[in-house]
């Protein structure tokens, strides 16, 4: 039983590696937490939804959430961390608190408070590896987040953008000087930090089966907390950060009771701000 | 005859005159106002915002009928709603509002026996009435007098029905139970209502009293699946809402379970037979109200609230009626048949009075005929009797 709980951390985690990736990506940039990427997690695996309704394939309603969450954060941007630049430091905080509530509630709207089902989520097929269990959605989450993982990862280590991004996050002024045009680096780091959220939300949606508008607070959290675990503005610490997060939820489910987990989740949180807030991979090493 | 005599006699007659003159008048309007009021306490908005909006619309829908036929001598009922935002300090804003700046005579809801936990206290110490239409938490409304009433049926008494059915239909000896310990009646029904019952009908539970746990709107269940999947049981017992019943049953399936689940009332919110498709079928439950059961009084409900639906929180979410509707529907016809039994008076100045004697009527209530409710017992809980139904082609279907 002890692998196939592995199995099944793994594939929870890195679910929730994709968000902390979105949340430290803004944050190492910026230095600003979006605290609305829980709710943009949430509308991302909605608008999966809604194009797989329409009979989308999974890939292509897989890359339309990815594109609508990312245009939500841009959208974001413009509205809660670009006009408040130079407004006091918890502002842009509190707008996006404000918008994470808009946007729950434009959800339920649409979508409406019960828990709405994802199409067709049971007819999938099962391997059996020695005493392990793998399903193919276990596969197809934990195949996605992996390259999209390595490919952010090499991305901003590799290409002359991911350097302006690097750039820009160190010193903005000395890049801007160097003739990186911040805002384009800001617009792209929020798209993909978004993208990256409605990734994840659908194929949690896929383990999870269905959502509400809700899904995205304590989501948002853990994402969080994998962040922190991970080193603040560390992408590697990030993925690994989530990984962790997924096997220490699932073995305390497995082997204690569903009512710790939080207590071990969120004290290891203020244990690492308080005794180790470089995290386990140091803070904005890239 | 002394001029003392004759002063008491006119004395007695001016009084039997008033008496009666007061009398004759009310027979004439035993009612005071333009209107009566009552309240009604749901979750409009949140994660419980869908079946709070058929709760309000059941409510209304019996507000309607009563006033298409006249009110209560004439007088119509008028309904305030307030919303909880599936929230428990919100509730208790909204039982303030009611009680104190509408001065209701009565209050209809709250939703879950977690509100309830935080109204009712509260609504002993305004002396107001409330008719929760789905907390089934056991203990609650004992834990409440005089003013706290539940138009449900608590689930240690849904859940005998279910296990004897559920025994026999699969040949259940023993079981596993995975409970929610979060939302507080799933937690009850997993802890406390589950395993004496099973017990008491000679079936083993594996999980003894440390059950498999989970927590309302978790994300996923695999871990908790895994490890029912090695114990091996015949049958499992839920402690969990309708939503988390068919995300857990559907991860069963994934992971090769063929074993049969059993829940009380909760796992009939949400659609479950409807969403769950083939891996749901076979899940036993029980409850007392279902739309494919309906008797002549249920037609009239179906349609009130049908017609009030057209207008009010109109949309796919709200447009069946389960079983909590109806306990609104009923709660109404209930206040409406105290008002007239407990001949209260509806006068400003009357009100703490008027309240107290419909919390007197409800209390004595026994023999109640509405679409699902006879009334309460001695604690203030509903009585019902318990359908037994199964999920068969898509959805519930009474055994019996």
């Amino acid at each position: 039983m002890f692998l196939q709980q592995l199995v099944n951390g793994l594939t929870l985690g890195s679910t929730y590696s994709l968000l902390a990736l979105g949340f430290t990506l803004v944050l190492g940039l910026l230095n600003m937490l979006n605290i609305a990427h829980g709710d943009v997690f949430m509308f991302g695996a909605f608008l999966g939804l809604s194009f797989a309704m329409l009979g989308v394939p999974l890939y292509l309603a897989l890359i339309l959430a990815m594109a609508g969450a990312g245009i939500v954060t841009i959208i974001i941007e413009r509205l809660c961390f670009r006009p408040l630049r130079k407004a006091h430091f918890l502002m842009p905080l509190l707008s996006t608190i404000a918008f994470g509530i808009v946007l729950q509630n434009v959800a339920t709207q649409i979508w409406g408070s019960e828990p709405v089902r994802y199409p067709q989520a049971t007819e999938i097929t099962q391997f059996q590896l020695g005493p392990v269990l793998v399903s193919s959605i276990d596969i197809i989450i934990l195949a996605t987040s992996l390259v999209l993982m390595l490919g952010i990862d090499q991305f901003v280590k590799r290409t002359s953008f991911g350097r302006a991004m690097r750039a820009t996050s160190e010193k903005p002024q000395t890049a801007s000087l160097l003739g990186v045009n911040i805002n384009w680096v800001i617009i792209f780091t929020f798209f993909v930090s978004g993208a990256l959220a409605g990734v994840a939300g659908v194929l949690t949606a896929l383990v999870y089966l269905q959502i509400t508008p809700f899904i995205g607070i304590r989501q948002g959290l853990i994402g969080m907390v994998a962040m922190v675990i991970g080193g603040v503005g560390n992408l590697r610490g990030a993925m690994i950060g989530g990984l962790i997060i997924g096997i220490i939820e699932v073995m305390n489910d497995a082997y204690f009771t569903a009512g710790y987990r939080d207590i071990i989740l969120f004290g290891l949180f203020l244990a690492f701000i308080v005794f180790k807030p470089e995290g386990l991979f140091g803070t904005k090493e890239r | 005859m002394g001029r003392k005599t004759t002063t008491a006699i006119i004395v007695f007659f001016s009084v039997l005159l008033c008496t009666l003159a007061f009398h004759t008048a009310s027979f004439a309007g035993p009612i005071a106002g333009k209107e009566i009021k009552i309240g009604g306490i749901f979750p409009i908005t949140g994660h419980g915002a869908n079946v709070g909006k058929r709760e309000a619309i059941g409510t209304q829908a019996a507000v309607d009928v009563i006033n298409a036929k006249g009110g209560v001598y004439g007088v119509p009922l008028k309904l305030f709603i307030e919303d909880t935002a599936s929230n428990p300090q919100e509730g208790v804003n909204a039982l303030r509002k009611l009680a104190g700046d509408h001065k209701v005579l009565a209050i209809v809801g709250p939703h879950y026996s977690s509100m309830g936990e935080t109204t009712f206290p509260l609504g002993n110490r305004l002396r107001v009435i409330q008719i929760a239409v789905a907390s089934s938490k056991p203990g609650l409304a004992a834990a409440n007098r005089p003013y706290a009433f539940r138009n449900t049926l608590t689930e240690d008494k849904v859940a005998g029905g279910v296990i004897r059915e559920f025994k026999k239909r699969y040949n259940i000896k023993k079981v596993a139970i995975m409970t929610d310990i979060k939302d507080a009646v799933s937690k009850s029904v997993g802890t406390q209502v589950l395993p004496p019952a099973f017990k008491a009908q000679g079936i083993e539970v594996i999980t003894g009293d440390k059950p498999v746990t989970f927590q309302t709107n978790d994300t996923q269940f695999k871990a908790q699946i895994t490890k029912l999947k090695a114990m091996n049981p015949d049958g499992i017992g839920l402690g969990a809402l309708g939503p988390d019943a068919l995300n857990i049953i559907t991860e069963a399936r994934r992971q090769g379970m063929k074993q049969p689940f059993m829940s009380t009332a909760p796992i009939m919110e949400g659609e479950l037979p409807e969403k769950g498709g083939k891996a749901v079928e076979g899940t036993f439950a029980g409850a007392y109200w279902l739309m494919a059961v309906a008797t002549g009084e249920s037609q009239e409900f179906i349609k009130a609230y049908k017609k009030r639906w057209e207008t009010m929180y109109t949309g796919p979410y709200t447009e069946k009626p389960d079983y909590y509707p109806v306990n609104a529907y009923d709660a109404v016809f209930m206040i409406v048949e105290g008002i007239k039994a407990m001949c209260v008076s509806n006068k400003p100045g009357e009100l703490q009075m008027d309240r107290d004697k419909l919390m007197y009527f409800m209390a004595g209530l026994r023999d109640f005929k509405g679409v699902a409710s006879r009334g309460f017992n001695c604690v203030g809980d509903g009585v019902k009797d318990v359908i037994v139904c199964e999920i068969k082609n898509a959805r519930w279907e009474a055994l019996r």
